[in-house]
């Protein structure tokens, strides 16, 4: 009886002391809530092209952008190119959480562009996990320079469009990955062979050096690159950009290399006149700032 | 006679097991503003556990779960300052006792013990923790940079309120 009596207390005090020491066990137990991916990018622009993010609802976001002059073309006279900056500014605003909307104004060929940016799928992990993000981008695009081929032209034939689905992983903490196939439309093309939809497929990423400091590239192939015939041919090429992305609070610095200067989606994507093996290759900026108009 | 203390036992020590409260919608709060900037940010989604017989109290909660009023605030606070990707969660294990919790705090990865005023009272059966206190940022490792250092208290000032359910087991 005694014997019985010991090993029930043993049982008992046994059970007691596990309860307790469960006790912390239990804050981990339960549902693990749905945690969004945050900060795949800084900036809503990876370095041309766009990345999966968007500002967050209530957000007016300004970007100003530079391409500078070529490095062959008197450099040092045109002071590194600085001279021979063409621009892009653009003003955009999240509707919501999900939805942007912008419009653009860039120098080469005076562009005005307007552009849709909605964030379809979300990565997460948690409950309802899922591995990637997806952002669907579409941007109209409108010729403002006069055309000097002493033809009349439409209003429509000034106008070309860009729609992209942009892909992007946050692989870890420091790398995020970003494939985006696109169709660039033009109502105008050079001759009649020439395609007035062309397909291009962008990759890019960026390594993070420190919590601020970021390296970022993107390349984008293309399924046409050469327009016209004899003495209209034009040549084109695929852009590449390396570059670092410097973020300070409300500010996004991007300084870039690029074999682009061209600013207006259909233009950089798909009639980047300029080789990187040629030796023509671009100083860069955007920086973006943003404003917090509705809370 | 020994049977009846072996029962009494049982009883005694089924009771201690149920004395367990819980909760998942622990509210927390905290706020490391400035007067140049508010830097406020809660949550509702906090998980919290007492155990009546010990006195053994723990918090614990996802950083990530913690709203601001912008999203490009909240952004920084998880990527740049916390960096929740590495520590997830933040969490104090301790002890309840005579108006106070006293133990381990642990955010950004690094554990202080601290001691700090609470109350803990009894209605309609469950637990009510409310608490609130300051912790000094640098305690956790959080860097502040330079350029902000104007903007962000070097302390964030912290509230609790959870109400606990006897739980169920």
């Amino acid at each position: 009886m005694v014997r019985l009596f010991s090993i029930l207390i043993l049982l008992l005090s046994g059970l007691i002391t596990n309860a307790q020491e469960d006790l912390f066990d239990l804050l981990d137990d339960g549902p693990q809530p749905t945690q969004f991916t945050y900060a795949t990018f800084k900036g809503t622009k990876l370095l041309n092209g766009q990345t999966n993010e968007t500002p967050g609802k209530g957000v007016l976001q300004y970007i100003i952008s530079h391409r500078f002059g070529s490095f062959t073309d008197e450099y040092l006279y045109n002071f590194f190119g600085l001279d021979n900056a063409h621009i892009r500014m653009q003003l955009d605003y999240g509707i919501s959480d999900r939805l942007n909307v912008g419009i653009g104004r860039s120098s080469v060929l005076k562009t005005s562009d307007a552009f849709l940016k909605y964030r379809a799928l979300r990565q997460r992990t948690g409950g309802n996990a899922f591995p990637v993000s997806l952002t669907l981008y579409s941007s109209m695009n409108y010729r403002g320079a006069r055309f000097t081929d002493g033809l009349d032209h439409y209003t429509s034939d000034r106008v070309s469009y860009h729609h992209q689905a942009i892909f992007a992983r946050k692989m870890t903490e420091g790398i995020s990955l970003v494939v985006a196939p696109s169709i660039v439309h033009w109502n105008l093309v050079p001759g009649p062979e020439d395609p007035n939809d062309t397909y291009h497929l962008m990759l890019g990423g960026r390594y993070k050096l420190t919590q601020r400091i970021a390296l970022t590239g993107e390349y984008a192939f293309s399924s046409n690159r050469r327009y016209g015939s004899g003495a209209t041919e034009e040549q084109f090429h695929n852009p590449l950009s390396i570059g670092v992305d410097i973020e300070t609070g409300g500010h996004v610095f991007q300084f870039h290399l690029s074999n682009t200067r061209a600013l207006s989606d259909p233009l950089w994507m798909a009639r980047n006149p300029y080789s990187a093996a040629n030796g023509s290759l671009f100083l860069g900026f955007n920086i973006s700032r943003v404003f917090t108009v509705k809370q | 006679m020994k049977r009846i203390v072996l029962i009494v036992l049982l009883i005694c020590s089924t009771v201690a097991s149920a004395q367990q409260y819980l909760t998942r919608e622990a509210r927390l709060s905290f706020d490391a503003g400035s007067p140049l900037e508010d830097i406020e940010a809660f949550t509702e989604s906090g998980s919290a556990v007492f155990d009546a017989s010990s006195g053994k109290i723990g918090v614990q909660v996802l950083m990530t779960s913690f709203q601001f009023k912008r999203a490009l605030m909240q952004e920084h606070f998880n990527e740049n300052y916390v960096e929740s990707e590495k520590f997830p969660k933040a969490s104090f294990r301790g002890v309840f006792a005579e108006g106070a919790v006293k133990g381990a705090l642990s955010i950004h990865g690094i554990t202080q013990e601290i001691s700090v005023p609470a109350s803990l009272t009894q209605e309609d059966g469950n637990f009510v923790l409310v608490t609130s206190f300051e912790i000094l940022l640098a305690d956790y490792g959080v860097k502040i940079p330079g350029a902000v250092a104007n903007k962000i208290s070097n302390t964030a000032s912290i509230q609790v309120h959870a109400t606990l359910k006897e739980t169920t087991k």
